[in-house]
This record gives C-alpha cells, sequence and structure tokens, in this order.
C-alpha cells in the first residue's frame, strides 16, 4: 500500500470517504473500480501497511499486561477509541466523562471499536451471519421495533457479494435450516469451519434438547457459524469456478494468510491474517487502476459543511497530526462530489451532530443498537480441549426467530473456544489462584491447570435488543478530545422486552449445564460493571460491540436519517453508511449485513455519480464560496 | 544420483521421484536456518525464509502431483529419501553442499545457489558428467556414474519439460495415473500460489513452469508470472540489505531498506547426526523424538499423495507440532559442547541404523 | 556467582516447582531473561539464599518427593521473604509475567525501584508454561494449524 497521500486542495474529489473500516473500504473499491477518483480520509495511524507495521501490533499486543481487546493498537488521543477496561459501574445521575466514550447511564456499555487503518476490523471476532427474513419486519410481524425499507430479498444479491468480499466459511444446508433462504444451488466461498471438540463435547449432551417458548416447540442443534476467515475453498463456488482465499497484504510480498491456524486470538488481532480484515478490500481500493483511491491517514474529519441553500454538503474539514503524541495539528478543507460518512455508528452521527446537523427527522445518534451479551460459564466433567481453535467455532442458533417474539427478545449462544476469558476466567487468572491461593506448585500445579482450563466451557448469549429513541449518542460542547473535537456521549438502557430474553437464556442455560453435568461458576455481583436485576434476579450484561441504528434508515425523511440506499434524506450528496442504517439487528453479527448494504449503496453512488454531471460545477462554486 | 536423458515413460517417472526428492532436500536446511532466528528479531529474514519454505513444500506437492499424473508412485518413506547432510542436491548439482545450519551468510549463500537461475555460465556446464561425489543421494538406479548433472535446478526442470514433451509428441499415453490422487487447490494454498492438479500436457507442463519461475524467476525477469519475486531474488535481498520492488532489475534493489541481525541467532551445531547427542540425554531424547515426528510427518503426507488428499490438512498440523519442536531443541545447550546448541538432526530411522 | 553458574541451581528449582523438565525449560529460550529478571528485581543476595536452602532440600530428601514437598513448603514457600520471590518464578515460567511483589514484601525487606508487574518480552508471553501444561497454544502465537481443534487435546503426560 502507498502511504498517505498529501491532499491536494483543489482537487475535486468524485467522492470523499471517512472511515477505513470495512465499510468505507469497500465503497472506496467499488466506486475505484468504476473509474471514480477517491480520498479516503482515516482518523487512526496506518501503521499495518507492512507486515512488519502487523508484527508491531502483534508484539505490541504480546507484550501487555492488559489484553483487552484493543491491547495491540496504541493509545492515540487524537483519534481516541473506547477500551473495555476504562468502563465503570455509574453512579445514578452522574456522567463518567473519564476516558473518551463519555457514558451518561444509566446503563454502563462496554462495547469497543477501533481507530486505527482497517478499522474495527482489525480486531473483530469474524463472524459473518446474514439476517433472518423476519429480523426484517419485526414491527409488523410482532409489534416491536421498526420495519426495514428493504426485504431480505432485496438484500440477498448483496449478501452473496459480501460473503465473496469477506471470504465466508460456511455450510450453507445448516444456514438454510435456519429459515435463511438462499438461491437454489449456493454454496459459500469456503467450507465450513470444523467444530472444535469442545463444541462436539457440547452437541453429544444437548442436540435435541426441547424449548417450549410461547406455546411453540424448538429443539436445539449445535451448528457452525459462518464465519469470515479462511478455511477449505468450496470447489463448487460460483457455479464450478471455485474460490480464491484472500491472503496477507503487505508492500513487500510476505505471504501469509493461508487457512485458519487455530491462533485463538481472532480478537483482538489474527497474527496471519487468515481473518477478514478491511485492510485486504483497502489493498485490493488502493491498487485498482480504473479509478484511483487516494488515502490519508491521521486525519480526523472534524466538521461536514453544508450549502444551505442547495442542502448539498459543499466541503469537509479535518484535522491532520503528524504525531499522535502531540495535539498539534493543521486544519484541512476538502471537496467532492459525494462525502461518504463510514466512520461507525458512534463516530458518524458524533461527527454529523458535532457539525451541527442532526437530521430534519431529529433522529441522529437516536435507536442506539448493540447486542446484550449474558454469559453463563462452567466446567465440563472432563478436559475438553479448551483454548484450541478459532475463539467461536458454533453455537445455538435455534431460538433466532418465533412468534415468541412479540414479548421477548430473541436470543443465540456462542460455545466460546477461549474459555472463561471474557468472564474474567483467564488461564492467567487460574495459573495466578492455583499459585497464590492454593499453593499449588510441581505436579498439583501441572494437574491443576489442566483441570481448571481445559475443562472451561462458556457461553455467550447474545440477546436481541429494538430500537429506542432514547438510547443515542449526543455531543456535549463540554467534553473534547485532545484535537479539540467533541468526544461522543452515550446514553443507553436495556429495555424489559431484551431482560424477558436474559432471564430465559440464563433458565436454558441452567438446563444445559444439567444435561452436560456441568459445575455451574456463573457469577453474577451487584458490584460487577453491567449489573443489572429483573423479576428479583441478577444478571451481568455487557456490550456486543455491535454499535448501530444511529442514522436509521427508512421510508420517509421524518422517519429516518437515511434511504433504503443509506443516503442521507436531507443532503442529497452525503450518504452515511454502516451499521447505523440498520433498523434493527435480530441476532446477526452485524458486519455481514453493513457490508451487503455498503455494496447496495455503491450502486446507487455510481448512478448519482453518472448521472449528476452537472453537479461538479455546482461543488466547485459553493465550495469555493465557503472555503 | 544418475540421470540419463528421457526416453520413456520410466525415464520421466524416475526423474519425477528425483525432483520430489529434490524438493524436499531443500526444506530440512531452511527449516533449520529459520527456526534458528530467535524468535521476534529478523522479522524481514524470517518472513523470506519461511515463504520459500512453504513454496518449496508446494513444489513438492507438485512433483507428486506429476507423479501420481504419468502413473508413478511417490514414496518418501524409502530409504535414502532423507539425504544425510551435508549433502549434493538430487538434480547432481556437483559444485556445492547444503547443509544444516543456521542462519548466516553462508546459509544464504548455500541457499543462492540452490535457487540460482537456470542457465549454466557456459553450454557445457548446462549438463554435466561428473564423479560419483561423496555422500550423495543415494540413486534411483543403482547404476554407475554415467548419467546427467544438471547446473541448476531450473536445467534439471528443463529437463523434464522437454521429456514430457517429447514423450507426448512420440504418443506415449502419459496420463494414465488416478485423478483422484491429485492434491486439489482446496487441499493446499498459501499466499505464494496454487497447486495445480496434474492430468494432461497442458496442466502437467504449467506444474513444471510454476516450479522453475518461482524458484529462479520468469526468463530474464526477477519476477514469475505472477509478479511474485523469485526465490533467488528474495535471498539475494538479504545480502543486498534492500528490499526489491517492482521495476527494479536484477541485482539492483530499490524498495525500502531490510535488516538483518546476524547475531539473533541460536548457535546450532552444523550438520548435527543423532550421535553427536550423548546418550540417556534429554537433547537426545528429545532430537530423536524428534527425528521419530517427522518420519511419521513424511509418512503421512506420503498417505495424503497415494490416495487420500485429505490428509494433508492433518498434515499441517503435525509439521506445526514439528516447529515446536525443533523451536525447544535450538535454544538447549548442546550437551558437553559449550556454546554450542543442539539441533534438529532429520537422521530418519533408516540412515541412523 | 556467576549468571552461568547460577543458571543451573536456577533451573533445577525452576525444574521442580513447575513440573517441567530442564531440557522444557531451556526450550523455552528464557532461563537467561527469566534468571535476569528475578536478580534484577530481588537482588543477587535473596536469589542466593534461595537456591541454596533448595539445594540443600534435595540433599536431605534425597529423592523422596513427599519429604522435598514438605521441606519446599517449609523452608521456601512458607518463608515471608522466599514464598513471594519462590511464587513469582513460578509465575514466570507459567505466563512470562514478572508480577510485583506484595506491597508488605516491599515494606519489610526492602523496596525495590523496578518492581512493577511486566510481560518479561513478547517471547516470553509465547513461551508461557501455562499451555503446552493444557495442551494448547498461546493465543495469538503458535497456531496448531487450521481443523487441530476437532481433535482431543493432546495433554502431555509428565
Ligand atoms: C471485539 C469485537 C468483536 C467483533 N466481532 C464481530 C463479529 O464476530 N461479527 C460481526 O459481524 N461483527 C463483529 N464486530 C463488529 C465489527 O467489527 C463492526 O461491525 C465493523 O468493523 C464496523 O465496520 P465499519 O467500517 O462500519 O466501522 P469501523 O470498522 O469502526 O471503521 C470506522 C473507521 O473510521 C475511522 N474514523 C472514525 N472517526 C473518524 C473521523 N472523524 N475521521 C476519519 N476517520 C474516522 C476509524 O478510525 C475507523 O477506521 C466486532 C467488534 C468488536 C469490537
Ligand atoms: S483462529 Fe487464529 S488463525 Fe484463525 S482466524 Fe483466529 S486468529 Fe486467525
Amino acid at each position: 500500500m502507498p502511504s498517505s497521500a498529501p491532499v491536494d486542495a483543489d482537487t475535486i474529489y468524485d467522492a470523499v470517504i471517512v472511515g477505513s473500516g470495512v465499510s468505507g473500504s469497500l465503497v472506496a473499491n467499488e466506486l475505484s473500480k468504476q473509474g471514480f477518483h477517491v480520498l479516503v480520509l482515516e482518523a487512526g495511524p496506518g501503521e499495518d501497511q507492512t507486515i512488519r507495521g502487523y508484527e508491531k501490533y502483534l508484539s505490541r499486543f504480546y507484550e501487555a499486561t492488559s489484553k483487552d481487546n484493543n491491547s495491540p493498537y496504541p493509545a492515540n488521543p487524537n483519534a481516541s477509541m473506547p477500551r473495555s477496561p476504562a468502563v465503570h459501574s455509574l453512579a445514578a445521575g452522574q456522567p463518567d466523562s473519564s476516558s473518551y466514550l463519555v457514558q451518561n447511564g444509566p446503563f454502563p456499555l462496554d462495547s469497543t471499536y477501533t481507530r486505527t487503518l482497517g478499522g474495527t476490523t482489525m480486531h473483530w471476532e469474524g463472524k459473518a451471519l446474514r439476517m433472518l427474513p423476519e429480523d426484517f419486519e419485526t414491527r409488523s410481524r410482532y409489534g416491536q421495533g421498526l420495519d426495514w425499507p428493504i426485504s431480505y430479498d432485496e438484500l440477498a444479491p448483496h449478501y452473496r457479494r459480501a460473503e465473496r468480499e469477506l471470504g465466508v466459511s460456511a455450510d450453507v444446508q445448516d444456514q438454510a435450516e435456519l429459515g435463511i433462504p438462499f438461491e437454489p444451488g449456493y454454496v459459500f466461498p469456503m467450507q465450513g469451519l470444523p467444530a472444535s471438540y469442545l463444541d462436539q463435547a457440547v452437541a453429544a449432551g444437548i442436540d435435541g434438547t426441547g424449548v417450549r417458548l410461547d406455546g411453540e416447540d424448538y429443539h436445539l442443534k449445535v451448528r457452525a457459524f459462518p464465519q469470515a476467515r479462511n478455511g477449505i475453498p468450496n470447489a463448487a463456488y460460483d457455479g464450478g469456478k471455485g474460490y480464491v482465499p484472500v491472503g496477507a497484504v503487505s508492500t513487500h510480498q510476505v505471504e501469509q494468510g493461508e487457512r485458519c491456524q487455530g491462533n485463538n486470538n481472532c480478537v483482538p488481532l489474527c497474527p496471519v491474517q487468515a481473518k477478514y480484515h478491511a485492510g485486504k478490500t483497502l489493498a485490493k481500493a488502493l491498487a485498482g487502476t480504473v479509478g484511483k483511491v487516494d488515502l490519508r491517514t491521521q486525519a480526523v474529519a472534524s466538521r461536514v459543511h453544508v450549502d444551505h441553500v442547495t442542502g448539498r454538503v459543499s466541503h469537509l474539514e479535518y484535522k491532520a497530526y503528524a504525531d499522535p503524541g502531540s495535539p498539534e495539528h493543521t486544519t484541512h478543507t476538502v471537496r467532492a462530489r459525494l462525502f461518504v460518512l463510514a466512520a461507525n455508528a458512534v463516530e458518524t452521527p458524533r461527527l454529523m451532530l458535532a457539525s451541527g446537523l442532526p437530521s430534519s427527522s431529529a433522529l441522529m445518534g437516536r435507536n442506539l443498537m448493540d447486542h446484550a451479551y449474558l454469559l453463563t460459564w462452567g466446567l465440563m466433567p472432563g478436559p475438553v480441549g479448551t483454548m484450541r481453535g478459532t475463539v467461536c467455532t458454533s453455537g445455538i442458533s435455534d431460538l433466532r426467530g418465533g412468534a415468541f417474539r412479540h414479548g421477548q427478545a430473541a436470543f443465540a449462544a456462542d460455545i466460546h473456544n477461549d474459555g472463561w476469558g471474557w468472564a474474567g476466567g483467564t488461564p492467567e487468572v487460574q495459573v495466578l489462584d492455583l499459585v497464590d491461593s492454593m499453593n499449588a506448585f510441581g505436579p498439583d500445579l501441572r494437574r491443576g491447570a489442566v483441570d481448571r482450563i481445559s475443562r472451561q466451557l462458556l457461553l455467550a448469549w447474545m440477546v436481541e435488543l429494538m430500537p429506542d429513541p432514547s438510547n443515542r449518542i449526543t455531543v456535549d460542547g463540554r467534553y473534547k478530545d485532545a484535537l479539540g473535537n467533541l468526544k461522543p456521549v452515550l446514553s443507553y438502557n436495556i429495555a424489559d422486552y431484551t431482560l424477558a430474553g436474559v432471564a430465559q437464556a440464563r433458565s436454558l442455560s441452567r438446563r444445559l449445564f444439567q444435561r452436560l453435568g456441568v459445575e455451574d461458576h456463573t457469577d453474577y455481583r451487584p458490584t460487577d460493571v453491567g449489573y443489572v436485576s429483573y423479576q428479583g434476579e441478577g444478571y451481568v450484561i455487557r456490550g456486543g460491540n455491535h454499535w448501530s441504528g444511529t442514522h436509521v434508515m427508512g421510508t420517509t425523511p421524518a422517519n429516518s436519517v437515511v434511504d433504503a440506499d443509506q443516503r442521507s434524506w436531507d443532503h442529497e450528496n452525503l450518504f452515511l453508511v454502516g451499521s447505523g442504517s440498520m433498523p434493527s439487528i435480530g441476532t446477526s453479527n452485524t458486519t455481514l449485513t453493513l457490508a451487503a448494504l455498503c455494496l447496495k449503496s455503491a450502486e446507487q453512488m455510481v448512478r448519482q455519480l453518472r448521472d449528476e454531471t452537472s453537479a461538479v460545477e455546482l461543488a466547485t462554486t459553493t465550495g469555493s464560496a465557503q472555503a | 544420483m544418475t540421470l540419463s536423458r528421457i526416453t520413456t515413460k520410466a525415464d520421466l517417472q524416475d526423474y519425477l521421484h528425483a525432483a520430489m526428492q529434490l524438493e524436499h532436500a531443500t526444506i530440512p536446511p531452511y527449516l533449520t536456518a529459520l527456526y534458528s532466528i530467535h524468535p521476534g528479531t529478523n522479522s524481514d529474514a524470517f518472513h523470506v525464509i519461511r515463504v520459500v519454505a512453504v513454496e518449496e513444500m508446494l513444489h513438492l506437492t507438485l512433483a507428486a502431483n506429476m507423479l501420481n499424473a504419468v502413473g508413478g508412485e511417490p514414496d518418501m518413506t524409502r530409504a535414502g529419501f532423507v539425504p544425510r547432510y551435508p549433502a549434493y542436491l538430487p538434480d547432481g548439482e556437483a559444485d556445492f553442499e547444503v547443509s544444516l545450519e543456521r542462519f548466516s551468510p553462508t546459509a544464504i549463500g548455500t541457499f543462492l545457489k540452490i535457487e540460482r537461475p537456470a542457465q549454466a555460465p557456459s553450454e557445457e556446464m548446462r549438463v554435466l558428467r561428473r564423479p560419483k561425489p561423496r555422500a550423495a543421494i543415494p540413486a534411483v538406479h543403482p547404476d554407475g556414474d554415467d548419467g546427467l548433472h544438471f547446473w541448476s535446478i531450473g536445467e534439471f526442470y528443463a529437463e523434464i519439460a522437454r521429456g514430457i514433451q517429447h514423450l507426448h509428441d512420440q504418443g506415449v499415453d502419459l496420463f494414465t495415473g488416478d485423478p483422484s490422487r491429485q492434491v486439489t487447490p482446496e487441499l493446499y494454498y498459501s499466499g505464494g500460489g496454487e497447486v495445480i492438479p496434474v492430468k494432461d500436457l497442458a496442466s502437467a507442463l504449467a506444474a513444471v513452469e510454476l516450479i522453475s519461475e518461482q524458484g529462479e524467476g520468469l526468463t530474464g525477469s526477477i519476477y514469475d508470472e505472477e509478479g511474485e519475486l523469485s526465490h533467488y531474488f528474495r535471498f539475494q535481498q538479504l545480502t543486498l540489505g534492500r528490499y526489491y520492488q517492482a521495476g527494479d532489475v536484477a541485482n539492483s534493489p530499490t524498495g525500502p531498506a531490510l535488516e538483518v541481525d546476524w547475531d539473533a541467532v541460536y548457535p546450532l551445531l552444523t550438520n548435527a547426526t543423532i550421535t553427536d547427542f550423548p546418550a540417556g540425554s534429554e537433547v537426545r531424547a528429545a532430537a530423536e523424538a524428534f527425528n521419530a515426528g517427522y518420519a511419521e510427518f513424511l509418512s503421512l503426507v506420503n498417505q495424503a499423495f497415494t490416495g487420500q488428499p485429505d490428509l494433508l490438512i492433518p498434515a499441517v498440523g503435525e509439521m506445526f507440532a514439528l516447529r515446536d519442536q525443533v523451536g525447544r531443541l535450538v535454544r538447549n545447550p548442546a550437551p558437553g559442547r559449550p556454546g554450542v546448541n543442539a539441533a534438529p538432526t532429520f537422521d530418519m530411522p533408516e540412515t541412523t541404523r | 556467582m556467576s549468571a552461568q553458574t547460577r543458571l543451573e541451581p536456577f533451573l533445577a528449582f525452576s525444574s521442580r516447582v513447575t513440573a517441567f523438565t530442564v531440557f522444557e525449560l531451556q526450550g523455552t529460550g528464557q532461563a537467561a531473561a527469566y534468571l535476569e529478571t528475578v536478580v534484577g528485581v530481588v537482588g543477587e543476595a535473596l536469589l542466593g539464599d534461595l537456591l541454596s536452602i533448595d539445594e540443600a532440600i534435595q540433599r536431605e530428601a534425597d529423592g523422596d518427593a513427599a519429604v522435598r514437598d514438605r521441606l519446599l513448603r517449609a523452608r521456601i514457600f512458607s518463608d515471608e521473604r522466599l514464598g513471594p520471590v519462590a511464587r513469582h518464578i513460578i509465575k514466570l515460567w507459567y505466563l512470562g509475567t514478572w508480577y510485583a511483589l506484595p506491597k508488605d514484601w516491599h515494606e519489610v525487606f526492602g523496596s525495590v525501584e523496578d518492581d512493577v508487574t511486566f510481560v518479561v518480552s513478547a517471547a516470553a508471553y509465547a513461551e508461557g508454561l501455562v499451555w503446552p501444561a493444557i495442551g494448547a497454544n498461546p493465543p495469538g502465537a503458535k497456531g496448531p494449524g487450521y481443523g487441530t481443534w476437532a481433535m482431543p487435546p493432546k495433554i502431555p503426560a509428565f
């Protein structure tokens, strides 16, 4: 990849894209394939442009005493990011502004994202699920949440393209059984990943378990999740043409990025780049020869300027810094025919609100959703080889849909191959406890480690959350970051609809543990961050990192911020892309869906750029008038 | 070994056996150098050697595919398949030996010879006759020393390509092997090229071409058809201290500088054999365990090449386990040899006895 | 004592308290770095005491594991000065991390400037013995290969 290009103030780009995550990279690549000249602005540093840079991430992770999911990425006050260890319990009515993301409560959310070249996919886990058709119409079917302006069928072709771009490994039959329609003969680019030994042990104990919800019977089956990581290519893919997996990206031909090797470290960083990350798409975009993509890293978009006569975005302001350790920066202006904000569901509305653009619907930043995760954990009767494989290979997906969603949230469960880590019971914690409290050494210590780690089972229950306008991202003049940009302020709560699902998940977990003979070690304490009580029982709820809904799409300028193409209703040359556009998230990790949406939107952008030849002049005149 | 010009299908099979042996023979030296590097140091060198080693495994697989395609029976478990190092390469390059040694300028010098461009300095040197060398690899043919020897791996493969074409032109029914024995791209891929299932003249020639190009580059270019830098020039970057980049010509890289720390390397015993380590020592036991593991690995890969291609997937797992064993060996002092560390010996059971 | 001569008793002690052989300990490539870490924080004298007590225990136990373990507990692990350091040596080997010693230890036995919790090096993280103990790889390093996770774990006997 070429390094950061200086931006020519006189150039009028076809499109300026804010953010080099998967959303921004996909759009950049699509536009450049159609011959357009694109500028990508990335707030974070671009260290991983070489393998050596990538390895720096890796050793930073190895050397970090706290291995949280942003540990490979250096602290950068100029383009900060939320870190889960920085989240604390909140006192009523007292916002916590001690870290980048200001928590206004009442519920403290420990979700994160990454501000670096490639964005959050650098440390995402890589589950790549399609949403269920019914997820697109929860309002009309179940009287909950919001309907999408498009159906599953309309998105399906884009899902297929997204699965190609992200390189998804999955078994189509398994997914079809969940009620997801695929075109006849479709297979995923790569075969499903083998289930872990732990998965197999769990499946042997629980497959066939009956669950009755709202008068309907469901039967559980452990099945593998679709994953955006390199597995065995499907020879039958694409009508028999097969699929060529995408390896690592780097400047010097140090090919890596073979098949997933089971490093058990997908979050925070895949050491061999078997896992998809946006850098792979970005590399293609930068290497493309039809159009041209310029990349500017360490450039934080700071203000969107609108021409109040035409309603169009005239130009964008950004702050460029040379050294992450110093707030010194210069402010620049860029002009383009089209503006695409792909800074994620927190940063995009933050930027719009900081620019004084709350949307005529007043919905900018509202309807914030994330998945509520409930963890349950215990010890299997014997060693099952926990801590091997990808972070998660399989889980329970049979309760993702159904009529019970009238009254309670749908939910799914991940079987975590990485054991109790998420619940704080890492191998490190076990060893320290064995040595310090159990006074174990020598053979007792070795046996103890096997006993306490290789038997671990952790189920992460993903519970859906419906859009609620009072869950939101705002800005507040009191809170600014090192460059003087307004920090995001989060207000968040978890509704009873979701809590009912949480409670259901907890009781199902008990049954499953009973079937498996698992020693239940689940423990929720009132002092834990994310503790809630519901109907007399306490739970600890964690963030799912699936920020969404904050520039919701809909059918009219009154009920939404963007239309079905993620184009702003207010500003016709502005697209807000990413999971912020999603009106619901069901029980599906958001990235495959947001990727499909971005591919769909890119088609509209191309049409618009082709049609709007006159807009060039418009942009030029209004741009220079304001500059 | 001794080879005559290819005139029969049996000759071709002999060549392909030799090709498998040749491709394999480079792997222990590359891996020994690779894992002698202190973890976390010499990132550039580590990746350069690693990529080449991985591609040698690809070449081994391609040679097996060719041999299977022409009805041969790969056998990597036979006595003598793994050479005793130092060794001459099995294509008869007689002017240098290959050692198991740590990452060092000498080792890279040898690697450059292994991957040297096809063209011999003079036509006479291209195919040479030579006396039977010391510690040569046991021959496929049990006969004397009147065979052909090649100046480079490229020349050797040029003869294979010529032979295939020649036999094909003669109307010999070449591709009689069982197609289900072919290793397909689903089972084997890396960033550096795809395995080619061999089923006819075109795919056989494509496989030969891929091997030679990855080794030495497209004739007259430092890159192969995929735009990948050839092995020779990859290694040369380490001696020149600079990366090649697109547009560069041979011997004058203009890419970013590359750093090599020749000292961040474990001081391995060169060409160690199992008897270098005292019987009863932990090092001896570990070195023996490694050798047994390596023999098992070869046998697993051989099963993959003789009808069960799916076994390549677990074979990779075995290989990673061997990597960790090598790691332990090279960090242990060799008993009774101050300042020198143990090393994998790659003695196969039959060579130790 | 030179670093080289100290290494041997250090490895012998480490082997007993970790249940990994000296070969396996050397195989991590971290022996020198760990020794240096311990000496750097608690000083030569303390480590020297610990190792000579350990040697005396070996002589006394004369191969009887039960006696040895009892003596290790009585004279080292329960010793207010040596115990915390001995436990930290185990943690070094298992996790590649030096943990800051407890505050009350510092109050009694003298404060040490550099005693903070740190990962000895990136390589040390990857060489933590807890991973081979459970038959797994350290997350993010030494990937075991595609699909190996579907097989039963290979937990090494010792
Ligand atoms: C631990 C974790 C695990 C996850 N696992 C999964 C999973 O398994 N499956 C799944 O589907 N999803 C998962 N996700 C979510 C997934 O990572 C995100 O949905 C996805 O990466 C979002 O992509 P994006 O491009 O929209 O935003 P991002 O990836 O966040 O990219 C936004 C980019 O914009 C840049 N930016 C921000 N502000 C500015 C500015 N002002 N100016 C310039 N640039 C700016 C940022 O630096 C960043 O590079 C996970 C997330 C986390 C944190
Ligand atoms: S398991 Fe490992 S190799 Fe596989 S994707 Fe995750 S981190 Fe990468």
